[in-house]
């Protein structure tokens, strides 16, 4: 059975340069990091999409129509009439969606953390302890018969050590 | 494993105060270790403090509230028309610590300040745990708080419901919301530490730390989803803080009475929030570089520019204080004249007034000088006496207002009894209780975030 092949690299451009290869020659690849490196890694290979704006949005609207429903609902249902003064006061109702809007909003973006970054996920995967210390690494989980080339590659580039790991 | 850092570099000895806050000598495994090192390495120290605030907590806080439940309010100094006296002005006080925490970290994220970074985790933290201590004040003022459940919005028989109206409905949303969006702030910004904790802690923690790192690898979409997910947080949590000590202070701003009915209210009270949340911060920040051997990381630098905030809200705060004063000296109604003098030249208030506006607007402007700002011991005296100014305002006016109403036969004096006092006392211990189990518990500096700071590893330069 074919191995993955990880490669640990010390500093961050020659990662940059084997990710760029490995890339052009066809390979999927995944980029391990112990700190943000988005900035440097869609300098070169382009902007990602954000798609939890959506979710964000989604919450926001959500968020609001809830609290407007809570309280002009809680206003019709449970009439407090008191001296003339509206059922459906504007300010307080707008307070309270206001509230309502910001809870829904962030725990959508919490949500839409979780599904676009596929988290929580328990299950073993290809990692290495390193990652969070100071170890930057590329992922080839199919080399497509071609282990060896990969190898050479990774180690040409600069990675301080190669470890072909099973699933 | 990469050694190029430890090798290329002279990096300081551990303790070093380092003055500019220039991380960039430290390596990268150096990081992990020290902020490991404060997760497991136990001093006889801690366990006293530990114990003795846990003590604390019980002695001070709890039995004197099992006493006030079983025999009821009247154990209390509260009684007409003063219903409001210190276990509000601790609500209040607690509230506006929680303020400056996220608040700040939020900022100064989006503003993409680098002095942030070694302290805004204990920050966010001193919020989430302040904002607990607060809310327990409610159900102490409550009375019976096993009703607590009705302030909940849930359909029942008896035709009650909710009158949203008030202001006290927009406290419970707005500090639940708060309190919710803290802690998934907290939580949310701690995930990759949390998995670096997860790789190197052993025994019975380990299962603890691998389910709350939820499977992070550090993958570039993970950081990517990360990054975006958590800007929004910051964008949302600005203005609910503003809105949080807003809706605070109109549980006083919108009633009629003199003393509290100020359309200033609403800064007023968010200014000093984050004034005193600024102050708990920098006395935290203290403490924690002390106990916990940080000097490397929360550096003279971190204190120069903390310093250079408080005078900044020291001054705001100040001149909302001159403006309370000038509105009602302007208006000049006899209601009016009568709070403000009571607060300014009558018996217990007067003493407590005017050592408010030394803590608050004259020993702050010590820092005026940078040596002032960068010497610690200075410092320390400064934002205790910040928030021990902070404590009184609220005192002041809680105990100035109700008490000394429109028609002198409804005046009465309050002042709080032995249980309140000690409860006051308890919230203190349950508070620093919250934050020797934190520092065990949770990294308490941000470790991917101070090797940001230290810089992005590159063989050829940026």
């Amino acid at each position: 059975m074919e191995k993955a092949v990880l490669g640990l690299f010390t500093y961050v451009d020659e990662l940059i340069d084997a990710a760029k290869k490995l890339r052009g020659s066809g390979f999927e690849i995944t980029i391990f990091s112990p700190i943000p490196i988005n900035h440097e890694l869609e300098h070169e290979f382009g902007e990602k999409p954000n798609y939890t704006k959506y979710l964000t949005f989604l919450g926001a609207i959500g968020g609001f129509v809830f609290g407007l429903v809570l309280t002009l609902g809680t206003a019709a249902m449970y009439v407090l009439p008191r001296g003339g003064r509206s059922i459906w006061p504007v300010t307080p109702t707008l307070l309270m969606a206001y509230e309502t809007t910001i809870l829904l909003a962030v725990v959508f973006s919490l949500i839409g953390f979780g599904l676009f970054a596929r988290l929580p996920n328990f299950k073993k995967k290809i990692y290495d302890p390193e990652i969070t210390v100071d170890s930057f690494c590329i992922l080839i989980e199919d080399p497509r018969g071609r282990q060896r080339e990969v190898e050479n590659l990774l180690k040409e580039y600069g990675a301080n050590e190669v470890k072909t790991l099973d699933e | 494993m990469a050694n190029h850092m430890k090798n290329d570099i002279a990096w300081a000895p551990a303790g070093e105060p380092n003055v500019d806050g220039d991380l960039s000598h430290i390596p990268y495994q150096e990081v992990n270790n020290d902020v490991l090192r404060t997760m497991t390495e136990t001093s006889r120290l801690y366990w006293v403090g530990l114990i003795m605030s846990v003590l604390g907590v019980g002695v001070f806080w709890f039995l004197p509230w099992g006493y006030q439940i079983y025999s009821g309010q009247g154990v209390t100094g509260l009684n007409t028309p003063a219903f409001w006296g210190i276990y509000l002005t601790n609500f209040v006080f607690w509230i506006g610590i929680s303020h400056s925490g996220t608040l700040l970290s939020a900022i100064l994220f989006i503003t993409k300040t680098p002095w942030r970074r070694t302290i805004y985790r204990s920050a966010e933290a001193m919020t989430f745990f302040s904002v607990l201590t607060a809310a327990v004040f409610i159900f102490v003022h409550m009375g019976r708080p096993w009703n607590f459940y009705w302030t909940m919005p849930y359909p029942n028989q008896r035709q009650l419901w909710l009158n949203f109206q008030s202001p006290l409905m927009f406290d419970v949303f707005a500090i639940s919301t708060y309190a919710t969006s803290s802690m998934i702030f907290l939580y949310f910004g701690s995930i990759p530490d949390l998995a670096a904790v997860r790789d190197r802690i052993t025994g019975w923690r380990k299962p603890i730390y691998k389910l709350l790192a939820l499977g992070w690898r550090g993958t570039e979409a993970e950081w990517h989803w990360l990054h975006k997910s958590y800007t929004f947080f910051a964008v949302f949590i600005i203005p609910l803080a503003v809105s949080v000590h807003s809706i605070v202070s109109w549980d006083f701003a919108l009633s009629k009475v003199p003393g509290l009915n100020k359309t200033i209210f609403a800064p007023y009270f968010v200014v000093g929030a984050i004034y005193s949340g600024s102050a708990a911060i920098v006395t935290l920040m203290i403490v924690l570089r002390k106990v916990l051997n940080l000097k490397k990381y929360i550096t003279l630098h971190h204190f120069d520019k903390l310093g250079m905030l408080l005078l900044c809200m020291s001054l705001l705060w100040s001149y909302i204080n001159v403006m309370e004063l000038f509105t009602g000296w302007y208006a000049n109604t006899s209601a009016e004249n009568e709070t403000l003098i009571y607060r300014m030249f009558d018996g217990p208030w007067a003493s407590m007034f005017w050592i408010m506006i030394f803590t608050n607007t004259l020993m702050p402007l010590l820092y005026i000088f940078k040596k002032c700002r960068t010497t610690i011991f200075i410092t320390l005296i400064v934002s205790l006496g910040v928030n021990v100014g902070m404590w009184i305002e609220r005192y002041i006016i809680l105990t100035t207002s109700l008490p000394r109403k429109f028609l002198p036969f409804m005046w009465h004096d309050y002042s709080p009894s032995w249980v309140e006092i000690s409860m006051t006392i308890g919230s203190f211990c349950f508070f620093v209780m919250l934050f020797f189990l934190f520092v065990k518990l949770w990294p308490s500096m941000s470790i991917y975030e101070i090797k940001e700071d230290i810089g992005v590893p590159m063989k050829k330069g940026h």
